[in-house]
C-alpha cells in the first residue's frame, strides 16, 4: 500500500501544480500587456507546451547535439566534430545496406499501401446492406496489437508448414524452386516484409481514404451520369482528384512510416544477410553497442532522409493535387 | 463572481504548496532513515534481475529467507526477462533511479564496469567472511568477465558449460555405444551420421539414401553451440589474451569454422530452416534429433521422456578438451545510496543463489559430493560429466567493445556461414581486418 500512496500523490500534484504554471503565465501575460483572449489561451495551453518542450523539443535538439559527440550513455558527452557522420558514411559497414533495405522497403510498400487502401475504401463506399459489418470488420487491424500480427506473420511465413510457402507451391514447383527460407535467406527477407506491409492497406488508411470518399459531392456523379460518363471516367476525373489532399497525406504519412519500420522487424529477427533497418541500427547502435553518439547522428540521417522525401512529395502536389476553391493558374 | 474566483484560485495554491511541502519533506525523512543503517528500520534494497515466471518466484522463497534473518536489509524483487539488457542500461545511467542490486550478464559486466557504472566492491570482499567472498576460491575463467583493471566489479553466480545430452534410445537401437570420453570430431560426425535416418531407414553415404525425406538426424547446430568453442578445441584462438588481433585466419582457426560449416550442411544436421520451424532443443526433446549441445543448467535429461545420457563435449583433433562457459552475475549500483547494506545482501543473495543454481562458479563447490548435496534430482554420471566440464570450460574474453566486435563476428562471418552456405575461407580474409580494427580501436585507448 505504501508504494501506491508516493504515486498517488505526485498523480494529484501534477495537475495542481500545472494549473499553477498556467495561472503564473496568465498573469505574467497580462503584465506585460497581452489581451485577456491572447494570455487565456497561452495559459491553457501551456500544460502541453510544457510536456512538448521537455519531452519532444529538447531531446530532439540535445540528440542533435549528441550525434556530433562520443557518448556511451555513462559520463559526459565528448565533443567529436563531424567524426560520427564521417564514420557512418565511409567505414561503416552497416549504415549502407541499411539505408538500401530501408529505402527499397519504402519504395515498394508505399504505393502498395496507399493504392491497397484506396482500392478498399472504394468497396467500403458502396450501399449496401450490412456495410457498417464490413467497415467494423476492415477497421479491426487498427487495433491489433503490432507484436500480436508480427507473431501470426511469423506462423504464416514458416517455410514447412506456413500458409504462404502452401499457397505459393504450385508457382515454386513451376519454376523449381524449394520452400522458401522468408526470414532467413537474404535474397527474400525484403519480399516478406513487403508482403507483410499488405496488413498496414486496412485500418486507419482505409478509413481516412473512406472519409475522404464520403466527402465528395454527389452532384459531381450525378453530372458526369447526365453526359453518360463510365465509371473510370468518374474515377479518374471525379473522384481522383477531389480526394487528392487525402492521398497527399497518405502518401507523406506512408513514407514517414515505412522508413520507420522497426517493432516487426525487431520481433522478427530475420537474418542480417540483407541489412537491417535503420531504425533497428539505431537501437543496436545505442543501446547495445552504448555508442550513442552515432546512433543520433544515424537518426539525424533518417530524419533528413524523410524530410528530403516529403520535401520531394510537396513540392509536386501544384501538378496533381486539388483543394476546394483553388483557382488554378 | 471575480472576487469568489480569486477566494477559489488561492485556497487551491495553498493547498497545493501543503501538499507540495508535506510530500518533499516525507520523502526527506525516508532518505534520511535509509541512510543511518543502525536504525531499527531495515534499509529497502531494489534488486532486477531477469528471472521469468517460475524463476522469479523459486528466487522470492530464497530472497525471503534472507529478508527474514537479516537485521539491516529488505530485498524487493523485480523480474523481467524482456528486453533485461536495455532496461538496466538505461536505468543505470539515467539519474539517481535503477536498481540497487542487479543480475548481469559477463558481456554486460565489462561493459558496465568500464563506464563506472558498477560499485568497486574489491575491499568489501576482503573485509566479509562469508564464503562467496572469498575470491580465491572462483574459477579465474569465471571472475574474469566482473574484474576491470584489476577491480572486482561483481560476482558470477553461475557458470554454465555446454555438455552433450544424447538420446541413449537411439544410440540402442543403432548399436552404437555412448560416449566415453575419447570422441574427437572425426568420431563425433561419424556418429552423428550413423544416428541420421531417412524414410527408408537409409544412412548418409549408402547408396540411395534421400537427403529430402530425413526422419531422425544425428546433431543439431545453429550458431550455437559457438564456433569459438571449436576453435579452442583445435587450439586456436579469436581474440588473442593480449586483445591485440583476431587470430580467425590461422590454420587452427580456420579448420575449427571449416569443420563448423561442414556440420552445417551435413545431412546429419536438419537445416536452418527445419530448425527455426520445428524449434531449436524442442527437435531434441521430440526425439527428432539424436545429439544435443546444451547448457549443463539446462537439465534437459529431467525434462524428457526418454532416456538421456549427460556426456562430455567431443575434444579437438588433437585430442585437446575445452567447452564454452556462459557465465551469470550480479552487480551493485554505483549510485546506491546505502553501499554497506547493499552489500551485505548482495554477498548473501549470491551464495544462496549459488547453492541453488548449476554450476557454482566455485571450485570448492564443483566436485560430486557438494553437487549431489544441492541437485538430488542429477544423477551422479551427470553430475561428473558437470564437474569434468568445469575443469576445461572457457568464456568468451569480453572487453570494453566486445558487442562491436561480436556484431562484426555474427553478421559479417558466422550469420552467412550459418544461413548462406558461405564458405568461411573467402570469408576470414575479409572480416579479420574489421575485427582487428575494433581491436586497435580498444588498445590504442
Amino acid at each position: 500500500m505504501e508504494q501506491y500512496i508516493g504515486t498517488t500523490e505526485r498523480w494529484l500534484l501534477t495537475p495542481v501544480v500545472l494549473m499553477f504554471l498556467a495561472l503564473i503565465i496568465y498573469f505574467l501575460l497580462r503584465k506585460i500587456g497581452w489581451k485577456v483572449r491572447a494570455a487565456t489561451g497561452f495559459a491553457l495551453i501551456s500544460p502541453w507546451l510544457i510536456g512538448f518542450i521537455i519531452f519532444t523539443a529538447f531531446p530532439l535538439i540535445y540528440s542533435l547535439y549528441l550525434s556530433f559527440t562520443n557518448y556511451s550513455l555513462f559520463g559526459t558527452p565528448k565533443w567529436i566534430g563531424l567524426k560520427n557522420y564521417i564514420y557512418i558514411f565511409t567505414s561503416d559497414y552497416e549504415f549502407w545496406p541499411s539505408v538500401r533495405l530501408t529505402l527499397l522497403y519504402a519504395v515498394f510498400t508505399v504505393p502498395i499501401g496507399v493504392i491497397g487502401s484506396l482500392l478498399i475504401a472504394m468497396l467500403l463506399n458502396n450501399r449496401i446492406k450490412g456495410i457498417g459489418v464490413f467497415r467494423t470488420i476492415y477497421y479491426l487491424p487498427a487495433v491489433m496489437p503490432d507484436v500480436a500480427v508480427a507473431l501470426i506473420w511469423r506462423w504464416l511465413f514458416n517455410s514447412q508448414s506456413g500458409l504462404i510457402n502452401y499457397a505459393l507451391s504450385p508457382f515454386l514447383k513451376l519454376f523449381h524452386i524449394g520452400k522458401i527460407d522468408w526470414f532467413g535467406d537474404p535474397k527474400y527477407v525484403l519480399w516478406a516484409f513487403i508482403i507483410m506491409s499488405v496488413w498496414g492497406i486496412f485500418g486507419t488508411n482505409t478509413v481516412v481514404f473512406l472519409a475522404g470518399l464520403q466527402g465528395v459531392p454527389r452532384s459531381l456523379y450525378e453530372v458526369a451520369d447526365l453526359d453518360g460518363a463510365s465509371p473510370w471516367i468518374k474515377f479518374w476525373n471525379i473522384t481522383i482528384p477531389q480526394i487528392s489532399p487525402v492521398i497527399l497525406l497518405q502518401v507523406v504519412m506512408g513514407i514517414i512510416s515505412a522508413l520507420q519500420i522497426f517493432t516487426v522487424a525487431m520481433f522478427v529477427r530475420p537474418t542480417t544477410g540483407a541489412g537491417i533497418f535503420m531504425n533497428q541500427l539505431i537501437y543496436n547502435r545505442g543501446f547495445t553497442q552504448l555508442h550513442m553518439g552515432q546512433a543520433s547522428a544515424i537518426a539525424w540521417v533518417l530524419f533528413l532522409i524523410i524530410l528530403a522525401f516529403t520535401l520531394l512529395v510537396f513540392k509536386s502536389t501544384p501538378a496533381w493535387v486539388h483543394y476546394e476553391g483553388e483557382i488554378k493558374r | 463572481m471575480k472576487k469568489r474566483i480569486s477566494i477559489l484560485i488561492s485556497t487551491i495554491m495553498i493547498l497545493s504548496i501543503l501538499v507540495s511541502g508535506c510530500s518533499s519533506s516525507s520523502n526527506k525523512q525516508n532518505t534520511s532513515s535509509k541512510n543511518t543503517t543502525n536504525t531499527n528500520k531495515k534499509v529497502t534494497i531494489k534488486l532486477s534481475t531477469w528471472a521469468g515466471a517460475d524463476e522469479s518466484k523459486q528466487l522470492q522463497s530464497i530472497i525471503d529467507k534472507l529478508n527474514a534473518n537479516s537485521k539491516d536489509y529488505v530485498i524487493e524483487q523485480n523480474s523481467n526477462p524482456a528486453d533485461y539488457d536495455t532496461r538496466i542500461t538505461t536505468q543505470l545511467s539515467a539519474g539517481d533511479g535503477g536498481p540497487d542490486l542487479f543480475w548481469v550478464s559477463a558481456q554486460r559486466a565489462t561493459q558496465l564496469a568500464a563506464q563506472g557504472a558498477l560499485l568497486d566492491i574489491t575491499d568489501y570482499l576482503s573485509k566479509s567472511s562469508n564464503k562467496a567472498a572469498n575470491v580465491s576460491d572462483y574459477y579465474e575463467n569465471a571472475l574474469a568477465p566482473f574484474k576491470y583493471q584489476n577491480k572486482i566489479y561483481g560476482l558470477p553466480w553461475a557458470e554454465n558449460p555446454v555438455v552433450l545430452y544424447i538420446n541413449k534410445d537411439m544410440f540402442d537401437k543403432a548399436k552404437i555405444p555412448y560416449p566415453d570420453g575419447t570422441w574427437n570430431w572425426d568420431k563425433f560426425l561419424s556418429v552423428a551420421q550413423q544416428l541420421t535416418v531417412d524414410a527408408n531407414g537409409k544412412h548418409p553415404g549408402e547408396a540411395g539414401f534421400d537427403k529430402n525425406n530425413i526422419k531422425q538426424w544425428g546433431f543439431t547446430l545453429n550458431g550455437w553451440p559457438p564456433v569459438q568453442m571449436f576453435v579452442w578445441q583445435n587450439n586456436g584462438e579469436v581474440i588473442t589474451p593480449d586483445f591485440k588481433s583476431s587470430p580467425i585466419d590461422t590454420p587452427e582457426a580456420k579448420k575449427a569454422f571449416e569443420f563448423y560449416s561442414e556440420l552445417i550442411n551435413s545431412p546429419a544436421v536438419p537445416s536452418q530452416q527445419t530448425i527455426k520451424d520445428q524449434g531449436f532443443d524442442t527437435m531434441f526433446k521430440n526425439q527428432e534429433v539424436a545429439m544435443f549441445m546444451g547448457g549443463a543448467a539446462d537439465s534437459l535429461e529431467t525434462q524428457v521422456k526418454f532416456n538421456c545420457g549427460v556426456y562430455e563435449v567431443p575434444s579437438g583433433p588433437t585430442g585437446k578438451k575445452v567447452t564454452f562457459g556462459d557465465l551469470y552475475g550480479m552487480a551493485i549500483n554505483a549510485k546506491t545510496k546505502n553501499p554497506d547494506a547493499v552489500f551485505k545482501a548482495f554477498i548473501d543473495l549470491t551464495n544462496a543463489i549459488q547453492e541453488w543454481k548449476v554450476v557454482p562458479p566455485l571450485k570448492s563447490e564443483v566436485n560430486v559430493d557438494a553437487l549431489k548435496k544441492l541437485h538430488s534430482d542429477r544423477s551422479t554420471e551427470t553430475l561428473d560429466t558437470i564437474v569434468k566440464s568445469m575443469s576445461y570450460a572457457e568464456g568468451f574474453r569480453y572487453f570494453v567493445n566486445y558487442p562491436d566486435w561480436d556484431n562484426i563476428f555474427w553478421n559479417q562471418l558466422m550469420d552467412p556461414i550459418i544461413n548462406n552456405k558461405a564458405n568461411p575461407d573467402t570469408l576470414i580474409p575479409k572480416v579479420k581486418p574489421q575485427l582487428d580494427n575494433v581491436l586497435k580501436q580498444y588498445s590504442s585507448k
